[in-house]
């Protein structure tokens, strides 16, 4: 195992599945680092190879080519049998579906991962109980998840996912099931892990809205990261939108907007929208 | 892990009582047969065990009283009374036959013994005479009860009619028990007064019965002598190879009955829960961790289903002969102990399949593909 810096490494990484005729190339030399306190969202079409990366970064997905380390681990040189211990330990997964073992209450949820990791089942639940405190869940300790809202299973999911204090979250489509306010809490939740914690987030989604917690939003499509995605703020509604729609200028400054409705009443007063309290356009990279 | 397997197996309250319920009738169902089995022979060797005799002697070659015929002459009787070691000597005659009450035959074990023999005679007499007197049978209460006969009543016993002259207890069996008859009725009806089936002997105190009847061996000639236990051993291991198939049978369709609940509950629990398996596997989990869970659910299920089939059979052998007192059940330690071990095995047998479901389980499945 070669130790490197913290956070996560993707160099050049390739899956390929099948072979000759059939085969297909899912990911195709991909790079990528995320800096522990970042958050990364990765978005693209359906069949982008999106979850096959996210896969590949948790180990649960071998790469065909590349190397993926994390906090200096190379997970694409480990064996198989070494896999599922680096998952426990460095991992935190947050599943679309929640995945709470439904015959266990909210506790025994989150504490069984860290048992799992070889932490004593009263350190367990003491860790357990106080992350879902911190998550407002404290009162719901001995609830059955099937008594949960989606919100609060998702917290679950979440306090589970850090309970082994793990160096990398990785997210799949996790406010897909969940209502607006719910899942505004969910990414909330995530941005603070990334920003509070230290952690290093990944999400896979194709929530627009998770766009406004991303440090940096990635567009896959075809196996392959395209060009850099520019964001910016609408000055008239406040929703932050990709560049390259209705835009207008003034006093030297390019303004993006969601729709024309925004950008006419811009115009009409720019002098009101405009100004020092509006961000600029953010923009990002790839890498 | 041992947590989630038993609030996997518990969660679903209904399924787990019907598993349990099933595992449980499955394993009663030979502990009863096996118990049913085991107090018919405890009683198939009830006259050769209460018979007060310390040494059996037969014809030559003659080691059972079932599926053979001693017949020896009456002079044999004298002849071991003589022998060293010997204190009392009671020839008895014995016949496999029927009594006819009320319009019903009963199958009855006949004993012919002399009045006032010392050994041989009816034991546990709960009502009447304590021996036969001419022309007078004494039977067991239980057929009595079910003929609905009394003492004093008449019966065609030997192909002649004879008086129940008294009841004993504890000889009956689901098949047959036993009646006492005077010796001299018996060699009548029979027809033969130089014959008898059977001396009973009684060795001095502090002789030793095997030696006894090593000497009665040697010294009578053409007969063959045993020790009650023995003769009993015999008898029992007769009536056991005569009924081997029929209790393997009995015992295998229990034991795979039993397999296939287990099989069934544990296997269709690990496949509902497929998918929060599968998160486990992403989680970190092994496949040896995932296993153990549905061993100890397999055990668990199978443990309790015991515990509750072996209540049952106890309740069972309790409440049975009350209604029927020619069912005797007898749970040995040595049954129990085989059922134990079989149904430890069984319930590893029954998570193979399950567990296999789940070393084939990819992680990945779980996660939709983008």
């Amino acid at each position: 195992m070669k130790m490197e810096a913290k956070g996560l490494h993707v160099d050049r990484v390739t899956k390929r599945f099948g072979s000759e005729d059939t085969e297909v190339v899912a990911v195709r030399e991909v790079s990528l680092s995320v800096e522990p306190g970042e958050v990364v969202l990765i978005m693209g079409p359906s069949g982008s190879g999106k979850t096959t990366l996210l896969l590949m970064l948790g180990g649960l997905l071998k790469p065909t080519e590349g190397t993926i380390r994390i906090d200096g681990v190379e997970l694409s040189a480990l064996s198989e049998s070494k896999l599922p211990d680096i998952r426990l330990r460095h991992f935190g997964f947050i599943f679309q579906d929640f995945n709470l073992l439904s015959a266990l209450n909210v506790l025994d949820n989150v504490s069984i991962a860290a048992e799992l990791a070889g932490v004593t089942r009263r350190e367990a639940r003491r860790r357990a109980a106080a992350l879902l405190g911190e998550l407002g869940l404290g009162r719901r300790l001995r609830f059955s998840p099937e008594k949960l809202s989606g919100g609060e299973k998702q917290r679950v999911a979440i306090a589970r996912a850090l309970v082994n204090d793990p160096a990398l979250i990785l997210a799949d489509e996790p406010t897909a099931n969940l209502d607006s306010s719910h899942g505004h809490e969910t990414m909330r939740l995530l941005r603070e892990i990334a920003k509070g914690r230290g952690r290093a987030v990944v999400i896979v989604s194709h929530d627009q809205r998770i766009r406004d917690i991303a440090d940096r939003v990635l567009w896959l499509e075809d196996g392959q990261f395209k060009e850099a995605v520019t964001m910016a703020v609408d000055p008239v509604c406040g929703m932050t939108i990709e560049a390259g729609g209705p835009m207008a200028v003034y006093e030297g400054v390019t303004y993006h907007f969601c729709a024309e409705g925004c950008r006419r009443d811009f115009e009409e007063n720019p002098g009101r929208f405009a100004g020092p309290s509006v961000p600029p356009a953010a923009v990002t990279n790839v890498t | 892990m041992f947590r989630l397997a038993i609030a996997n197996l518990v969660q679903n309250k209904t399924r787990f009582a019907v598993s349990v319920g099933g595992v449980g009738l499955a394993l009663t169902l030979v502990l009863f047969f096996g118990a049913v089995f085991a107090g018919a022979q405890s009683r198939l060797t009830v006259y050769i065990d209460r018979a007060g005799a310390d040494v059996w002697v037969s014809q030559q070659g003659v080691r059972t009283m079932h599926m053979s015929e001693s017949a020896l002459p009456a002079a044999v009787a004298e002849d071991v009374k003589s022998i060293p070691g010997v204190e009392e000597v009671v020839p008895v005659l014995y016949t496999e036959g029927v009594i006819e009450a009320n319009g019903k035959d009963y199958i009855v074990y006949v004993f012919g013994v002399p009045a006032g023999a010392p050994l041989g005679g009816p034991e546990r007499v709960t009502e009447g005479a304590p021996e036969p007197g001419p022309g007078e049978i004494v039977i067991d209460h239980a057929v009595a009860s079910e003929a609905g006969i009394s003492v004093g009543d008449e019966v065609m016993a030997l192909g002649q009619p004879m008086t129940v002259a008294g009841l004993t207890s504890g000889t009956s069996t689901l098949v047959s028990s036993v009646s006492f008859v005077r010796f001299e009725d018996f060699a009548a009806a029979r027809g033969e007064g130089q014959v008898i089936s059977f001396v009973l002997v009684k060795v001095k105190p502090g002789e030793s019965p095997v030696t006894v009847a090593r000497v009665i061996e040697a010294q009578a000639g053409d007969v063959t002598a045993q020790t009650r236990q023995e003769f009993a051993s015999e008898e029992r291991k007769l009536v056991q190879d005569m009924s081997a198939d029929i209790i393997s049978i009995m015992n295998t369709a229990g034991y795979v009955t039993g397999l296939a609940v287990i099989v069934l509950t544990i296997y269709i629990a690990t496949v509902a829960r497929r998918r929060e398996y599968g998160v486990l596997k992403a989680l970190g989990v092994r496949n040896g961790r995932l296993f153990q869970i549905v061993f100890v659910q397999a055990f668990l299920t199978v443990v309790i289903g015991l515990v509750f089939g072996l209540g049952l059979t106890l309740a069972l052998s309790v409440v049975i002969p009350e209604f029927n007192e020619l069912i005797v059940l007898s749970i040995s330690t040595g049954s129990l102990l085989q059922v134990s071990a079989i149904s430890v095995l069984l319930a590893g047998a029954a998570a193979l399949l399950p567990a296999r479901q789940l070393a084939g389980l990819e992680p990945v499945a779980i996660i939709r593909r983008g």
